[in-house]
């Protein structure tokens, strides 16, 4: 794995993943964890967080409605899940209106890799006010510091 | 003097900043326009093959990336993005290879094909002849790949410039505190 370099992951709606997939970032096998989370309507902001940060649902790919009712994870499994833990992501590509239900920890996250990229979604444009990178290059002047 | 070095330095940061801002306003232009292109041809496959048929079912249970990110650490804490295309494959030499007369009698030998190791491409997942409008989905999402990593590159570039900015600005508080 360190000679193939690091994988992109992907959060997002049906279409978003389906079609990065399509693109060849997809990463699934019998022992490692998917690097995609496909969100639909039912999926809770929980469960996103947890992917996010350590991944709740044990069957793979699409987050389910109630994960309660497989057996909760191991917490060294979900540690070894997490997205911003892994060391083989560099990458995090997550819808906006997603990245919104998750903001604190999006704002959280400080570190260079995985570098987090908003993208817009089918129903939600992209709004560069609500893109955190941008949040903090705004917040970089105060007329103080111009003077 | 100090002082002054570190204003030069300053607003050179600043310059390079302010163009990493506006080269990265304008490649989210395009990998949202990219992006939109591709959900777009998505949805002509998905009714030229039925509505099912272009979604998380049709994934394939065992996933090998074919695009992988190399990470260069420029200077200390600038992280910078590259994508590698796997199963890229050289072209072969069509020809002899050899300048000696050959044998047109006795047991030829037969190239032993060679597996391939390269991961099969998404699209066979959705069928053997698939629309053309799901390859040009594919093709618009693999330039929004490239596109990712650039902008993950400036991204990371942006902070460590503001990082970099703070430090100077404490500096130069610190050679002219009046001056704040």
């Amino acid at each position: 794995m360190a000679g193939r370099g690091k994988l992109i992951a992907v959060i997002g709606d049906e279409d978003t993943v389906t079609g990065f997939l399509l693109g060849g970032i997809g990463e699934l096998n019998k022992n490692r964890h998917p690097n995609f989370l496909v969100v639909e309507k039912d999926t809770t902001i929980n469960e996103i967080e947890d992917t996010f940060r350590s991944l709740g649902s044990v069957s793979g790919s699409v987050a389910e409605a109630n994960p309660s009712q497989h057996d909760p994870p191991l917490w060294d499994e979900i540690d070894s899940w997490q997205f911003l833990n892994r060391d083989d992501i560099g990458i995090i590509l997550i819808n906006q209106y997603i990245a919104e239900m998750v903001r604190h920890a999006l704002d959280a996250h400080q570190q260079s890799i995985p570098a987090v990229l908003e993208i817009p979604s089918k129903e939600h444009p992209y709004d560069a006010a609500k893109d955190s990178i941008l949040r903090r290059a705004r917040g970089m002047f105060t007329a103080e510091d111009l003077r | 003097m100090a002082a002054l070095d570190l204003r030069a330095e300053l607003d050179s940061l600043l310059l390079q900043l302010l163009g990493d801002l506006e080269e990265l306003e304008g490649k989210r232009a395009v990998l949202n326009a990219r992006v939109e292109e591709g959900w777009l041809s998505l949805a002509k496959a998905r009714y030229a093959m039925g509505t099912k048929s272009v979604g998380p079912l049709q994934y394939a249970s065992h996933m090998e990336p074919q695009v992988c990110l190399q990470a260069s650490e420029a200077q200390e804490g600038l992280q910078k993005f590259k994508v590698v295309r796997s199963g890229v494959h050289a072209p072969e030499d069509v020809g002899p290879r050899e300048g000696a007369l050959r044998r047109r009698k006795g047991p030829t030998k037969t190239p032993v094909p060679q597996s391939s190791d390269a991961p099969r491409d998404p699209l066979n997942w959705f069928g053997i002849l698939v629309p053309h409008s799901l390859r040009q989905a594919q093709a618009s999402f693999r330039d929004g790949l490239q596109l990712a990593a650039d902008i993950a590159s400036l991204q990371n570039r942006i902070d460590w410039g503001r990082s970099q900015l703070q430090g100077l600005q404490e500096k130069l508080k610190q050679l002219e505190p009046g001056a704040a």
